[in-house]
């Protein structure tokens, strides 16, 4: 490897020498080179897909991209919240219990107060499940920013407490049974598209055509499901604050240096119980999105291990653990990584413990190059 | 003044004792270890607890492990058998290697040992081994269990059609012999091909998105076995997410009380029931028994069986005792 | 009889505050164990007390290995399936040598053997992806997870291995020492008992138990002790400061990796000894108790502290806990809530301890 300092007299060389138009060109190869290899992750991803659209040619259709999004919808929300907290500096592994949490809070006030069809109208307990269950997830992240901020619990340990006690006030209110018998509606927005078309009867708004015709309803297309539609808001929004709000700033800053940031005024302690907010909101958004996909509301199985997802995609997103660099851009990215390698692999048929395997050295190959060439990337 | 208090404190010591001796030989203290976290195990709970109250006899449950396996099963086992009061233990053995010494030494202590739902060896404990000291096994078959819902299922496509399973870990035994079970069912019926084997690790959106990309790849799947609860849920959503209930059969195991509301509704077309409550509660029965006076259990097996659930028998008031409920 | 407030009075209790804290996890420990033994049903008890020791094997070893990894500031999450990936190594060596004729005697430690010098292979791997390609330890480790499970799978055809010679369980639940009123036996257990001396006999110190101690303190020794553990809390201090005073940091690097590979190497040996089958998921509930024992321990994940005596206390408290909180018979879902509240607490209580030192 070209040591650094090698490296960066060569740039001072070729800018001298690019004054000269004929080897403007050459400038320009390095600056897409650089380009590439800034936005590594996202190029990989799109070799991927086209890999596996070679390989099967069903998965490059929208019906497959609508797959890929909706599964990744609560991993998505996940690891948002997750990317503030790891800038902070923090780790948060309760994110998974926390949805968990929410999921089986909102289906239960569903649940009563729909009361099989005898109760209140559908809209009105769907509304109320839903701020009970985003309200109810505050408390865990307040809890843990508390811990971590003002006694100063290691985040790890605050958040690995919380994963056990979130869960298992979770298990205790379902009995370790789903929530069932919701409105029907909540699927109806769960699983509903913005728009159908169909060569029958054309294109219709958030209605679906009614078709009895098994190829016509395969051939129904349908496009931008609602769940995806709310999750890209929550992360345009929550991606906003980080990057362009003084909230996103002293963010990085906590987990840049922390004593910098107190000296510079940061009231560091009540950032960090927010950030912890941020996450568990996030989580909770996923919990009630998820009994709206599924009318059901469900307990997080601990075989599911959603925050070993979620840290990952975060870190293949750009950050890092010690904190002070992420993005959300980065974070989806990462989730969408992992979403198409998951569908990727059942669609072309890879048995499934060569599948562990594949995915493992992609991971690291996809970070790799980032790593491998840094000064490149940062040598502006 | 104080000896006055000192002698009512050491007669009503004296009291306490006596009576917790008296008591410890009247009741019978019995344990169940479950093997993982899963409505499955808690029905089964729920029917021992019940039968146990009715016949006087003292339950402790261990701790639900939050994985599969003799790592996080055996500590806990261990635990109980340690206690010291406890006469009979009735598990669930999460490996039928593993627990063969683990159980043999709590069974050398004086504690009695039933297996539940899997056994250890072979589940023969009638000839010479070193696994044929447990009282019993009481549980269903889950091989067979998957070759009635292959038969079931092959029939409910109309004997030919492209076929998938939805499985959830491919370490735990009792979801890996229902998809063996199933896998050698179908080969009964030539026109019925197996065209994916899935794995969801108990994430019922991963279920959903595996389901959706083996119906993208094959637009003709004529039908579904979701292995369990979870794996279930997701497998019926993608299809009525794609619109295909009714023309995709799906076909689940454990009967909680959403499948049966699913199945009612017609998303869901087949719901094998396992019988936990019974099973839990024929533990306790036969356990006490034993403690009572020696009674053993004929061919050292009880085997409760199964019951189908269809959108014909659904709603029969003899069926409703099959459903899991808290 | 008058008291006065005196400065040395003040100085005292600041003393043992101060002692407290530094001891906190020990002292925790001791209080856990003292709570269950008072109100659990033979928590007190030799057997309890083997029983906490041999299902804590598994954690400790990780978390010790692990320790060195956090020490340097980095994480190694692929243990988890390092455990049954060397487990089904060793499982599947002995069966295929036993099978080919091989005696016992010579079929387990070639088995041993080969699981550990194919356990190091993760570690290297790992160690070269972070040290020399400097791909963020989380990845690199997360990735290899990934791989050793597959290739674990992949070799013991998704069945748990079966039909190892017995003489491996016999070691693996067998005690150094049996004790029956009026019999002292070495090794084994005494054969030809009657049913009532059965129920009476008592082993003492398992041998597993053994093993991992044997190894723990060979690793105690090397980081505290010597020039390799100086340089890993310096790497782990400041990277940049070492690398300048000399230290070859990306072979340390790869080194600690291994070190840490080796550890799950022989938590998956002695998974199989005592369970008698090789599993590739043997080891993946534990990982994430094996990380919090380090935590718990004292150590940081930003790297720089932490010793293996915390961590073995980390690791002790996690298990005393959960089997405290089993022998009352607590019903599992409060259980999962008590576990995380006590250890946030366990935890929380540290961080009070030296703000009271440090008000002066």
């Amino acid at each position: 490897m070209v040591p650094s300092r090698q490296r960066r007299h060569l740039f001072q060389c070729l800018d001298t020498i690019c004054i000269f138009p004929d080897l403007s060109a050459m400038k320009n190869k390095i600056n897409f080179q650089r380009l590439v290899l800034k936005n590594w992750v996202l190029i990989f991803l799109l070799l991927l897909i086209c890999f596996f659209s070679i390989l099967e040619p069903a998965f490059f259709s929208i019906r497959n991209v609508n797959n890929i999004l909706i599964a990744s919808t609560a991993v998505l929300l996940l690891a948002a919240g997750e990317t503030f907290v790891i800038i902070s500096g923090g780790i948060d592994l309760s994110v998974g219990f926390i949805m968990g949490f929410s999921a089986v809070s909102s289906a239960t006030v569903m649940q009563f107060l729909f009361a099989k069809g005898a109760g209140y109208p559908e809209p009105v307990c769907i509304i109320a499940g839903c701020l009970a269950g985003l309200l109810l997830g505050l408390i865990p992240g307040l809890v843990n920013g508390i811990l971590v901020a003002r006694f100063r619990v290691p985040p790890f340990i605050a958040t690995l407490g919380m994963y056990g006690i979130a869960n298992g006030v979770a298990m205790k209110i379902c009995g370790g049974f789903p929530v069932s018998f919701l409105p029907p509606l909540t699927g109806k927005i769960g699983n509903g598209y913005l728009a159908y078309y169909s060569s029958k009867s054309g294109l219709s708004l958030f209605q679906k055509p009614v078709l009895t015709d098994r190829a016509d309803i395969l051939a129904l297309v349908r496009l931008v499901p609602v769940s995806v539609i709310i999750v890209a808001v929550l992360l345009i929004i929550f991606g906003l604050i980080l990057s362009k709000t003084r909230f996103g700033q002293h963010t990085y800053a906590i987990g840049g240096n922390v004593d910098a940031a107190i000296r510079s005024g940061i009231d560091v302690p009540r950032h960090l119980i927010r950030t912890y907010v941020i996450s568990s909101f996030l989580a909770s958004c996923a919990g009630v999105l998820l009994v709206l996909r599924f009318t059901m509301g469900n307990h997080t199985q601990f075989g599911a291990t959603y925050e070993l997802f979620a840290i990952a995609s975060v870190v293949i997103g750009g950050a890092s653990l010690m904190g002070g660099k992420g993005t959300i851009y980065g974070t989806v990215v990462g989730v969408l990584l992992l979403g198409s390698l998951e569908i990727g692999f059942v669609m072309i048929g890879v048995e499934v413990f060569y599948r562990y395997i594949a995915v493992g050295c992609i991971l690291i190959f996809a970070v790799l190059v980032d790593q491998v060439f840094p000064d490149l990337v940062h040598n502006e | 003044m104080k000896k006055t208090v000192i002698g009512l404190l050491v007669i009503s010591l004296i009291l306490a004792a006596a009576y917790g001796a008296l008591a410890a030989d009247k009741t019978f203290k019995m344990a169940f270890m479950p093997g993982i976290a899963d409505p499955f195990y808690f029905t089964m709970e729920k029917g021992a607890q019940a039968k146990a109250k009715e016949l006087g006899v003292e339950l402790i449950v261990g701790e639900y492990p939050k994985a599969w396996g003799p790592e996080s099963q055996v500590p806990i086992l261990e635990a109980l058998a340690a206690r010291g009061d406890i006469d009979l233990i009735f598990t669930a053995p999460t490996s039928s290697e593993a627990l063969i010494p683990v159980l043999k030494k709590i069974h050398d202590r004086g504690i009695s040992v039933i297996t539940v739902d899997t056994y250890i060896g072979d589940g023969d404990y009638t000839k010479k081994s070193n696994y044929n000291f447990p009282l019993a096994f009481i549980g269903t078959d889950n091989y067979l269990g998957g070759k009635v819902v292959a038969e079931s299922l092959a029939k409910m496509i109309g004997g030919k059609g492209k076929v998938m399973i939805q499985n959830t870990n491919p370490d735990v035994s009792s979801v890996v012999g229902r998809g063996k079970g199933f896998t050698d069912g179908i080969k009964g019926t030539p026109g019925v091909k197996l065209v994916a084997h899935e794995y969801c690790l108990d994430n019922q959106e991963k279920a959903q998105a595996q389901v959706g990309a083996v119906l993208q790849k094959n637009p003709d799947l004529a039908g579904v076995f979701g292995v369990n609860v979870f794996s279930a849920q997701g497998a019926y959503r993608a299809i009525v997410n794609a619109g295909l209930t009714g023309a995709v059969k799906v076909a689940t195991w454990d009967a909680t009380e959403d499948l049966i509301n699913a199945l009612k509704k017609g998303e869901v077309d087949l719901v094998l029931a396992q019988k936990p409550g019974e099973i839990g509660s024929l533990a306790v029965e036969w356990g006490y028994k034993y403690l009572k006076d020696g009674t053993k259990i004929p061919d050292k097996k009880l085997v409760p069986g199964f019951f189908v659930f269809t959108k014909d028998n659904v709603n029969d008031p003899d069926a409703q005792q099959y459903i899991y409920s808290k | 009889m008058h008291k006065s407030f005196n400065f040395s009075d003040r100085d005292g209790l600041i003393n043992l505050l101060t002692r407290i804290g530094r001891n906190w996890a020990i002292i925790f420990l001791l209080i856990e164990l003292i709570f269950f033994s008072v109100t659990g049903t033979g928590y007190f008890s030799l057997l309890n007390f083997q029983n906490i020791l041999v299902a804590s094997t598994t954690v400790m070893l990780l978390a010790v290995g692990q320790t060195f990894v956090i020490i340097t500031g980095g994480i190694d999450l692929s243990v988890g399936f390092i455990v049954g990936f060397s487990g089904v190594i060793c499982a599947k060596t002995m069966v295929t040598l036993v099978a080919a004729g091989a005696s016992q005697i010579l079929s387990i430690p070639v088995g041993i053997t080969v699981a550990l010098i194919f356990g190091l292979v993760p570690g290297l791997v790992n160690g070269l992806l972070v040290a020399k390609l400097r791909v963020p330890a989380f990845i690199a480790t997360f990735g290899m997870y990934g791989v050793a499970y597959g290739v674990a799978e992949i070799i013991s055809g998704n069945v748990p291995v079966h039909n190892l010679p017995p003489a491996v369980g016999f070691i693996g639940n067998g005690y150094l020492l049996y004790y029956l009123p009026g019999k002292l036996s070495l090794f084994r257990m005494p054969d030809n008992l009657a049913p009532e001396e059965l129920k009476l006999a008592v082993g003492i110190v398992p041998n597993v138990v053994i093993i991992a101690l044997f190894l723990i303190l060979i690793f105690t020794f090397i980081l505290s002790r010597t020039r390799f553990g100086q340089h890993t809390y310096a790497i782990g201090g400041n990277m940049e400061a070492a690398k300048r005073a000399g230290i070859n940091v990306s072979r340390h690097l790869i080194k600690i990796y291994m070190i840490s590979s080796f550890f799950a190497a022989s938590a998956g040996i002695i998974y199989v000894m005592k369970f008698v089958t090789g599993r590739a998921d043997a080891g993946s509930a534990r990982m994430l108790d094996a990380v919090s024992a380090v935590v718990i321990g004292g150590a940081s994940l930003f790297g720089g502290t932490g010793t293996i005596l915390g961590t073995v206390i980390g690791a002790l408290i996690i298990a005393c806990l959960e089997i405290g909180l089993v022998n009352l018979a607590i019903p599992t879902f409060n259980l999962y809530i008590a576990v995380g509240a006590i250890l946030i607490f366990a935890v929380l209580v540290d961080q009070f301890f030296p703000e009271i030192t440090y008000k002066k």
